[in-house]
């Protein structure tokens, strides 16, 4: 996978994250994954770009 | 296993406004509206080989992917909020079928009638804050080289000193800026801030908030975020939106 989004393209991607994944309304699928499973996704996300941004330097 | 599933954007009050013709959901499958009695489901048809619990748990972790299905879903929900109150959908709501999706928003449609006498009329905006310096630092900028080990202690003690007050003003500044665009909206509500590593901004966050303004005051929301803006360093207060009442849509579960 790449991660070659501007800066600019790359926070307001954060903030829709911040909107869509963070918030709105937290009404169980019955197919899609745990709330738990949902929060955890900036945590992984985290630590992939870091691992990302390391390999760049 | 493979096959379709009903993917949620949001909801809205029956009855609504025709679609867009052509509108296009996540991964280019057309909405649909599928409504029973007074709430109406925006939905769209997707593939459980992506959309499965299985697959999603993976592609949700490829930035690629969650990046491109959270503008699509984005894109949906902005074209209803332009023409309809709704209640926004978290990423990735998905039901077995059409009937699974309006059995779930059926048992919660009092709280969803609810929220969207809430939201009526009004739109979301974002105020992030930064902990941007001033300017350069005063303390031994332009001060001669430290000419004892005595001296050059003193001077880091009062950097460090100035940093850590700067740190407490942004925050108490922060703090202030909230509750000064608080009294223009009706509701407001922080996020957590961003991490440098995701949003690639360096300057610390001291604000991420969200107010739920009426629309007809949104001009006096934005003027007063440029004056609020206009007395601090470039780059410290960033307005974004107006955005689909994201951060105001939560329906507790009964």
């Amino acid at each position: 996978m790449s991660v070659d989004l501007h800066s600019g393209q790359r926070a307001s991607l954060v903030d829709l994250l911040d909107r869509v994944l963070a918030t709105g309304v937290v009404v169980s699928g019955d197919v899609t994954i745990s709330l738990a499973g949902v929060d955890l996704i900036t945590v992984r996300l985290r630590a992939l770009i870091s691992t990302v941004r390391e390999d760049m330097e | 296993l493979s096959g379709s599933a009903t993917y949620l954007y949001a909801v809205a009050r029956t009855p609504v406004p025709s679609l867009p013709l052509d509108l296009r959901g996540v991964s280019e499958a057309p909405v649909r509206f599928v409504s029973e009695g007074d709430l109406t489901c925006v939905v769209s048809t997707v593939d459980l080989d992506e959309f499965g619990e299985e697959p999603l748990g993976r592609n949700l972790e490829d930035l690629d992917w969650l990046a491109r299905v959270a503008r699509e879903h984005d894109a949906v929900v902005h074209e209803m909020a332009r023409s309809m109150t709704i209640v926004p959908l978290r990423l990735a709501t998905v039901y077995t079928d059409d009937a699974s999706a309006l059995r779930r928003v059926g048992e919660l449609r009092a709280t969803a009638l609810a929220t969207l006498d809430v939201l009526e009329g009004r739109e979301e905006w974002g105020v992030k804050m930064y902990a941007v310096p001033q300017a350069p630092a005063t303390v031994g900028a332009a001060a001669p080289r430290p000419v004892s080990g005595v001296e050059y202690l003193r001077r880091r003690r009062a950097e460090l000193d100035q940093r850590s007050g700067d740190a407490v003003a942004a925050a108490n500044d922060a703090d202030a800026v909230f509750e000064q665009l608080r009294q223009i909206s009706v509701i407001a509500r922080q996020h957590r801030p961003q991490d440098p590593a995701l949003s690639g901004v360096t300057h610390p966050m001291v604000l991420n908030a969200a107010f739920l303004v009426d629309r007809t005051r949104s001009p006096e929301f934005c003027s007063e975020v440029d004056a609020v803006a206009s007395q601090r360093p470039e780059g410290a207060v960033v307005l974004t939106g107006p955005w689909p009442p994201y951060s105001f849509a939560t329906l507790d579960e009964p």
